[in-house]
């Protein structure tokens, strides 16, 4: 509340001399040369600017980058000293340095690699600093006798890097030991095959010209030794998993590569004293291209995780200001979640997020509570209300009793539904169909008759032939051309703004029948808007001066829609703001008071018959009237809501036209719900309002249940009330803004604003299904083609040798060149936060 | 041409050698990271400072985590 006459002059709008967005009427200063959009920005500017860093910003344009609003904690990181936890956060190098991984928030551009990397000349004790820009993870190596690592952490977070613990560094590490391991397998067998290949080439060569014995033997054993690397090493995920398979009776996809290989390399060995076909380079060839599909296939899979991962940020919070010493304003004292005992006391600056469920002992404010349970509008709470973790505090400081906190909130609970529902998920590695399986049987089968068949020739011919089959036959389309279509196809979605973290999620969109929304902040933006006004432009255009100096939603809601129209300066005096009422003050000489019909008429103004029925009719229709009035009368009326997204209704029109049936969950009121549907055009039944989190999980799982019912059921929610549903249904999908537990459970991310990459997912999907399908049919027709030839002979080893190769370029070439995700390669919309 | 019979050894172990080397990087993790790599070549290398311009300096007290334009020693 600010009381008195201090003069503010609205200045012209500005940009952010740090991120460039568009600076807020409220944080305009008159009188300085330079605007920033927020404290964060002001401060990091300065911060860089004091150390010399200014070539940062000259970077930043160079890289293309784009710049966000900053937000430093402002926490201590005293937690980064603790002498217990240095050997589960840190590893020492050498005597006397330290080395740790930290993940760090906000980076999204070279000039962040540039700027974080400087961190060792500016804080001395630090030796060095390495970010991985794809993961955002820096390993930092310091020195514990010269500074300490909570000021390593103060640093980044002042920097406007917010550093956390890397809590996934031992699965980190694991899945990068694997990445290592193959592809010192693919290069091992590359090496080979190379080899084996100039080997064989001398070999074909001395046939034709008759090349001495000595010679040609000397080349044979030669090719045997070099094969022996690619089949005792590089070749031996094939063999486990085959060998597994047979164990547990199933017939998996690598059985006939691996027995493709076990026999045509003891053909060979057995054939190098003597005359007989070699096909050690054929072998070799193909285990290199198969292992080469797989390093793709995990590489793309890694870069939609590791993203994935880094859109969630920090998924809940971690630490809380508590109170130690008597009184509501005692010093505050940083500390972790986890340590926090009930009856405590926390307290909750203005735009942090509530860290604990509890009830409120001192302060007035607003939460935004969409994230925990849909409701559009933000609560107003005062002395003895309950607050739940997660929600994010609009207005001003609150003091908070501790009830439960870290995973004895409400938040904790619903995170933990999350995981157990993951768990239930069945680990699928490779995209197997129905008809890999059963090629595979087929070739076993035509193997088997083509070696009883000609058992009357005797044993050389029958191997020769079953040999030359098993190599033409490899199924290179299901070990190549399948990966490899997911694998292009997921890294074209990434750069289309989706990011499919289950590949399984494309197949299984394939039987998509059912698509189940939510409502706030998935099919409405999620935060309050002025949807409706009417009223003169000078009401307007005053009431937003006046607004401009609250950070109330409605205020908001009021500079979000005339605030960028600001053009004239306004002299705004004796403003006065009743927390929860409303705003009131003199701008240009005018008495102008916006806020609840109680509020301005205790002020003295009158309402026209005519904007009260507006006002009626506004309630009538969900919203909430705000009123401004003007000298004493009220001069306009504003309906403020959670606005329906512009492409909320085409996109599900759309939807409806492929065929798909439509539900809205929400936890919002089933008034709100009711009268959003109608305005998509769905049927009310299907709209379901009120739903607690595990409400919706249970409406997810009573669908799936039901009788007769095909098709999948697709879930597209943001927050963390969405979570549950997310995980238990068939595809899980996220939207832009969405809390982290709802990142975590679901199968694709968006991160284009909107629901319209819905229908971008579902196209691309299709399309790379169709890619498969293709490749795989074609496949077939070569495979068929080379099995008869094979089988009649017709096919020597050099044939053999040169069609395997042949038919996998193209198979790969095809799955690379088609058009799969097409969507715009926009990057994510950012908005100053106001 | 009985030289074959030493060329090929040598040109093998030339490989061999090639692929030790390839062993060594991939286990040194220079293969971890393809991108950030690729990123670093275009900064320019500057001088390094002796003392940097301006003297860090913690906050005292977490309070001060926010510094206005007189924060800085």
């Amino acid at each position: 509340m600010s009381v008195g006459s201090e003069r503010h002059l609205s200045v012209a709008p500005a940009a952010c001399a740090h991120c460039g967005l568009a600076v807020p009427p409220a944080e305009l200063h008159a009188g300085d040369d330079r605007q920033f959009c927020c404290a964060g920005c002001r401060q990091v500017y300065e911060l860089i600017h004091a150390w010399g860093y200014e070539h940062y910003y000259r970077l930043v344009q160079e890289q293309q980058g784009a710049l966000e609003p900053v937000r430093p904690s402002g926490r201590d990181f005293a937690d980064l000293d603790d002498a217990r936890r240095q050997d589960e956060i840190s590893d020492a190098v050498g005597d006397d340095r330290r080395r740790t991984r930290l993940y760090l928030e906000g980076v999204h551009c070279a000039a962040c690699v540039w700027l974080v990397e400087k961190l060792p000349e500016a804080l001395p004790g630090v030796c060095s600093v390495r970010l991985n820009l794809s993961s955002s993870v820096a390993e930092v190596v310091w020195q514990p006798g010269r500074v300490a690592l909570s000021a390593v952490g103060r640093a980044l977070d002042r920097l406007g890097y917010t550093p956390h613990v890397h809590t996934h560094a031992r699965a980190h590490d694991a899945r990068r030991a694997e990445d290592r391991a193959l592809l010192l397998k693919v290069g091992v067998a590359a090496a080979c095959a190379m080899n084996l290949m100039f080997l064989q080439g001398a070999l074909y060569a001395g046939e034709a010209s008759r090349m001495a014995t000595p010679y040609v033997a000397f080349f044979r054993w030669l090719s045997l030794g070099v094969s022996l690397p690619v089949l005792l090493f590089s070749a031996r995920p094939f063999f486990q998993t085959a060998w597994a398979g047979l164990r547990a009776r199933v017939v998996h996809v690598d059985l006939p590569i691996a027995l493709a290989l076990a026999v045509a390399f003891v053909y060979s060995a057995v054939n190098v004293p003597g005359q007989g076909p070699l096909y050690f380079d054929s072998l070799a060839a193909l285990v290199a291209a198969l292992l080469g599909a797989r390093q793709v296939q995990r590489h793309a899979q890694r870069a939609a995780l590791e993203r994935a991962d880094s859109l969630r940020g920090a998924a809940f919070v971690e630490f809380a200001r508590r109170l130690e010493g008597e009184g509501l304003n005692a010093a505050a004292r940083e500390v972790p979640v986890e340590a926090l005992e009930p009856g405590e006391r926390v307290e909750v600056r203005s735009g942090e997020l509530v860290p604990v469920d509890g009830v409120v002992l001192a302060g007035r404010s607003s939460l935004d509570n969409a994230v925990l349970t849909g409701e559009s509008r933000p609560v107003e709470v005062h002395e003895g209300d309950a607050v739940s973790a997660g929600a994010t505090n609009l207005g001003a400081r609150l003091v908070v009793r501790v009830d439960a906190a870290g995973t004895r909130t409400r938040a904790g609970a619903l995170y933990a539904l999350v995981q157990e529902a993951l768990s239930h998920r069945p680990q699928v590695l490779q995209v197997t169909d129905a008809l890999a399986r059963r090629f595979v049987a087929a070739v076993l089968g035509l193997a088997a008759v083509t070696a009883v068949a000609w058992a009357s020739d005797g044993v050389q011919v029958v191997l020769q032939r079953v040999v030359a089959l098993l190599v033409i036959t490899c199924p290179c389309a299901l070990g190549l051309a399948i990966p490899l279509a997911v694998s292009v196809g997921l890294m074209r979605g990434a750069r289309a703004g989706i990011f499919v973290k289950n590949p399984d999620a494309l197949e299984r969109l394939r039987r998509v029948h059912t698509v189940l929304l939510d409502k706030t902040g998935t099919l409405t933006e999620g935060r309050a808007t002025l949807v409706d006004w009417r009223g003169d432009d000078l009401a307007a255009a005053l009431a937003t001066a006046l607004e401009a100096q609250s950070s109330h939603a409605v205020a908001q809601a009021f500079r979000a829609t005339f605030g960028r129209r600001v053009e004239v300066a306004r002299a705004v005096d004796d403003v006065r703001e009743v927390p929860g009422q409303g705003i009131a003050g003199r701008v240009d000489g005018h008495a102008v008071a916006v806020g609840h019909l109680a509020f301005v008429t205790a002020e003295g103004a009158r309402v026209p018959d005519d904007l009260s029925a507006h006002a009626a009719s506004l309630l009538a229709d969900g919203q909430s009237p705000v009123y401004v009035a003007l000298d004493g009368r009220v001069a306009g009326v504003g309906g403020v809501g959670d606005a329906l997204r512009a492409d909320a209704r085409s996109t599900l029109d759309r939807l409806r036209a492929q065929g798909l049936e439509l539900r809205v969950l929400s936890g919002d009121h089933p008034a709100v719900v009711a009268r959003v549907a109608g305005r998509l055009g769905l049927d009310p039944e299907h709209a379901r309002g009120g739903l607690s989190p595990e409400q919706k999980r249970d409406a997810v799982a009573a669908l799936a249940a039901e009788p007769g019912r095909q098709g999948a059921i697709v879930m597209v929610g943001d927050g963390v009330n969405d979570a549950a549903a997310l995980a238990l249904a068939d595809v899980g999908v996220a939207v832009l803004g969405g809390a982290g537990a709802s990142i975590v459970a679901a199968d694709v991310v968006l991160t284009r604003p909107g629901v319209a990459p819905l229908l971008d997912l579902l196209s691309g999907a299709a399309r790379v299904r169709a890619v498969i399908r293709r490749n795989l049919g074609l496949s077939l027709l070569y495979n068929l083609a080379g099995a008869v030839l094979a089988v009649a002979g017709l096919v020597g080893p050099l044939l053999a040798a040169v069609l395997m190769p042949v038919s996998s370029l193209a198979v790969t070439l095809m799955s690379t060149l088609s058009p799969t995700f097409t969507g715009a390669r926009r990057a994510p919309v950012r908005e100053p936060r106001t | 041409m009985e030289t074959i019979f030493v060329l090929l050894p040598v040109a093998l172990l030339i490989a061999g050698i090639a692929l030790a080397m390839f062993v060594w990087a991939v286990r040194t993790g220079q293969y971890d990271d393809l991108e950030t790599p690729a990123v670093r070549m275009l900064f320019d290398d500057e001088p390094p400072r002796e003392t940097p311009r301006d003297a860090p300096g913690e906050p005292t007290h977490p309070s001060d985590a926010a510094p206005t334009r007189s924060d800085h020693p």
